[in-house]
């Protein structure tokens, strides 16, 4: 019963959330600053499958909202390090971290 | 299904409240000359990306919510100084010392926003024409870059060559002063087909100001100014393709690519070529609608960057091959022969330019140089006119900026160049001009923080072949709070004529020129005043802005086809010349990333043509325009939609023509719409699109056109389409630098 009222009051806006074709994978990044929140926002919009990506900068955790039929999030880990940040456990791929402008690259304090 | 939508629409409005507000707080302050700190008033502080912000006050604080902010990046800025970006956590404290900019206003380097907007801080009412906004109608060149701008009207100024023109304040093109960089260009032998010798992809941004600009740039501008700026080396993709496919057979391709060759200097190479070989006649009167042509274009730039100075050069060529007339025309033993009319137009160009400025000791001050030569060759022939001409053209500008007192106040003095030089052969005469135009100018500045600025400049120039004049000029603008901001501005422009070059179009009749007098220079005062207010609607800015213009000249040089069946008379205006436009515009994002803009101008454009007042012919009394721009979520669509509505206007009276080639008096009113769909993947982005979706045309634009040799011929009297729908279909693929 909950279920439905929860249903129905987010039906109108939130029903993709709902399908079975969406679903949401949060992953810890060592994004620092605003130009790595456009980078990986920007980049991995434009993987296979992504319907939504949401970098919060406080906690770096980047929310992803993809379709599993079509990506899974060990694919979006390796994306993200290949964009030259941390993916959870996935570390940053070097060659693409070391291209990275300075104030991206990890050990830079937020600023 | 209403209901549904109604509740949706309520989660939506609410949906702002529910986050978290927070407040963050902070100071902004300055160094002074003795290096101390200050807090600066009137600095912006706002939320990136967004249109939330404010202003700090009299001790340099302010308080911002942090509300509906898009990321944590908070941009504080003010005129003259470099804007600072700080990432804000929470609710902490802040203090912000925003650094002088060691960046002459000259060079300032555009950033990208997103579509058009209006300068806050110009105290010239400047629109902004971003890339976004370019790309939201992707066909070709500048000529189309003004489609979704409410306030620049581009039309054909003939049925045969594809010559067009722009409007600004209801007054031909020739009265607004376009540049390139802030270097005037596209003058004199450019004016008639100029619009097309700026790639689409080439550019970065345009500047449209209206009313009389800046002293610094020159006299000329009288309506405006339009200027345009190339992508950076610096700050441009490494690699970036264009090619672009309409369905009557028009082909282009465009590469870009720049390389950082040393930390101090960069490099751009940009490459266009386009053609359009079919032929086509749609509306059966025997005319190509379409012009042929073939376009090379090619531009090499170069920046330098350092402590003490910076530079840009660059070298810029074009060649073009136009041609135009009966389907026929081909068929010609020889150019000009009577066996078909035709038309044919080949050009020449060469531009090469430097840019260098010098940072002095003293803070906010610096010497600027800009040099700029001008090449151009123009080969054509018109039916059984011929006309052949080159124009020299060199520009040099040496100024110095400094302040007075305070930073508040500054100073641009300077000394400025032009030399002109013309040969012309029309038919069998021949005309030599040269110009040489020595000036001196000083502008003062004075900024109260965002409440009020005052730009108040006069230059004095003497040309060699009409003598010494004067150019005031003044921009006031005002916050009345700071979402009220009104500008007034009054100035004069001055010009000399060159009236075979910037109405060629008119050899595609059966006319011929006469002067019958020596012509004056061209002298009009402009004064405006715009009001643009901004209103919060539901978290999102409306801004509407309302604005009067008007241009007076005092002496003018007028081109008359009316008073005669077979002459062009071109005489000195003797009565009273005017302009006046009343616009209103509003800008909103109506729902989530669909941005709207409505806008209505009203023109009243009126001069002395053959002892009468009348209006001046080929002028919409009224133009609408509603453009709307959707992107869905994480912007991999885009969806536009431009509508422009077109009143009536007169067109050159025909009385005096036989009865079957009479016109209308006044054109009737029409509506051109429009679309397109753009794809965005990472590095490829692909657009679908279509012009003039109604298939609007303008029946028989050309008089007697079975008759191209008679008396009557004229494909001048152009007020609406030539051809009908066009649907386009192409592909971007960028690929950026690892730094940026």
């Amino acid at each position: 019963m909950m279920m439905m009222i929860t249903l129905m009051i987010s039906g109108p806006v939130f029903s993709q959330d709902k399908k079975k074709n969406y679903e949401e994978v949060q992953i810890k990044t060592s994004a620092v600053c605003g130009m790595c929140e456009e980078r990986i926002e920007g980049n991995i919009a434009y993987e296979r499958g992504v319907k939504k990506v949401e970098l919060d900068d406080k906690t770096k955790i980047v929310t992803i909202g993809y379709d599993p039929r079509r990506t899974a999030p060990d694919k979006l880990r390796k994306a993200i390090s290949k964009l030259g940040y941390d993916a959870d456990d996935v570390e940053a791929d070097q060659a693409a971290h070391d291209k990275l402008p300075q104030c991206c690259q990890k050990g830079n304090e937020p600023h | 299904m209403k209901l549904k939508f109604i509740i949706s629409f309520i989660i939506i409005l609410s949906s702002g409240q529910f986050s978290l507000a927070q407040t963050i707080k902070g100071f902004v302050y300055e160094l002074n000359a003795s290096q101390e700190k200050t807090p600066l008033p009137g600095a912006n502080v706002y939320w990136e990306g967004t249109t939330l912000g404010t202003a700090t006050d009299k001790n340099g604080a302010f308080t911002l919510k942090n509300d509906g902010a898009k990321n944590h990046l908070l941009v504080v800025s003010y005129v003259g100084y470099l804007n600072d970006t700080l990432h804000v956590h929470g609710n902490k404290s802040i203090e912000v010392i925003l650094q002088g900019s060691k960046t002459l206003e000259e060079f300032e380097v555009l950033e990208r926003a997103p579509g058009a907007h209006i300068s806050r801080n110009d105290p010239i009412f400047t629109q902004q024409i971003t890339m976004g906004e370019l790309k939201r109608a992707a066909c070709c060149n500048l000529s189309e870059s003004f489609e979704t701008n409410a306030s620049v009207d581009v039309n054909y100024s003939d049925a045969i060559t594809g010559a067009k023109q722009i409007k600004l304040l209801g007054l031909a093109g020739k009265y607004s002063q376009m540049q390139t960089e802030n270097i005037p260009n596209l003058r004199g032998l450019a004016s008639s087909y100029g619009l097309s010798y700026i790639p689409g992809s080439w550019m970065e941004s345009i500047q449209v100001s209206k009313g009389t600009s800046s002293v610094k740039n020159g006299y000329e501008s009288v309506t405006g100014q339009i200027n345009v700026e190339y992508k950076k080396p610096e700050n441009q993709e490494m690699l970036f393709l264009n090619l672009y496919v309409n369905q009557i057979g028009r082909v282009e391709g465009n590469v870009n690519s720049s390389i950082r060759v040393s930390p101090r200097w960069n490099t751009a190479v940009f490459g266009h070529i386009s053609n359009q070989a079919a032929k086509f006649d749609h509306n059966h009167d025997g005319f190509i609608d379409d012009p042929m042509f073939t376009q090379v274009n090619l531009f090499n730039r170069w920046n330098y960057y350092s402590e003490a100075m910076e530079g840009m050069f660059g070298v810029k060529y074009l060649n073009e091959d136009r041609q135009g007339g009966q389907m026929g025309y081909y068929n010609n033993k020889e150019p000009g022969s009577e066996d078909f009319y035709g038309t044919r137009i080949r050009t020449n160009r060469l531009e090469a330019f430097s840019k260098t400025g010098f940072f002095l000791n003293r803070p906010e001050s610096s010497i600027g140089w800009i040099n700029s030569y001008i090449y151009h060759d123009l080969n054509s022939f018109f039916g059984l006119n011929t006309y052949d001409a080159i124009q020299h053209n060199f520009y040099s500008n040496l100024m110095l900026q400094t302040w007075i007192r305070s930073t508040a106040h500054t100073i641009t003095t300077g000394i400025s160049y032009n030399l002109d030089h013309f040969d012309e052969t029309l038919n069998d005469s021949a005309f030599v001009r040269t110009e040489h135009t020595p000036g001196i100018f000083a502008e003062y500045s004075w900024v109260v923080p965002e409440k009020f600025t005052l730009l108040l400049g006069l230059r004095g120039d003497y040309n060699s072949l009409f003598g010494f004049f004067i150019t005031p000029r003044l921009h006031l603008k005002y916050n009345f709070t700071p979402k009220l901001v009104a500008r007034v501005s009054a100035g004069r422009g001055s010009r000399s004529a060159g009236v075979i070059a910037e109405n060629l179009s008119l050899l595609t009749t059966s006319r011929y020129f006469i002067f019958t007098e020596k012509l004056k220079m061209e002298h009009a005062w402009n004064y405006g005043i715009n009001l643009t207010q901004y209103v919060d609607i539901l978290g999102r800015e409306l801004s509407i802005s309302a604005e009067y213009y008007r241009t007076e000249f005092t002496s003018q040089v007028i081109i008359d086809k009316e008073q005669n069946l077979d002459q062009i008379r071109v005489y000195n205006l003797d009565g009273p010349s005017y302009a006046n436009t009343w616009q209103v515009e509003m800008r909103y994002e109506l729902i989530r990333r669909m941005d709207v803009t409505l806008a209505f101008r009203y023109n009243d454009v009126k001069m002395t043509i053959d002892e009468q007042l009348q209006r001046e012919p080929l002028v919409n009394r009224y133009k609408g325009l509603v453009t709307a721009s959707y992107a869905t979520n994480l912007r991999k669509w885009q969806f536009d939609v431009t509508a422009q509505f077109n009143g009536p206007s007169r067109i050159p009276s025909t009385a005096m023509f036989p009865e079957q080639y009479r016109m209308a008096s006044e054109s009737p009113f029409y509506t051109v719409l429009n679309a397109q769909v753009t794809k965005f993947y990472k590095k490829w982005e692909f657009y679908l699109g279509g012009e003039n979706l109604t298939n609007y045309k303008q029946n028989h634009p050309i008089i007697a056109s079975e008759d191209p040799f008679g008396p009557h011929f004229d494909a001048s009297n152009i007020w609406g389409p030539v051809s009908g729908i066009k649907v386009y279909l192409g592909v971007r693929f960028l690929l950026k630098h690892d730094r940026l």
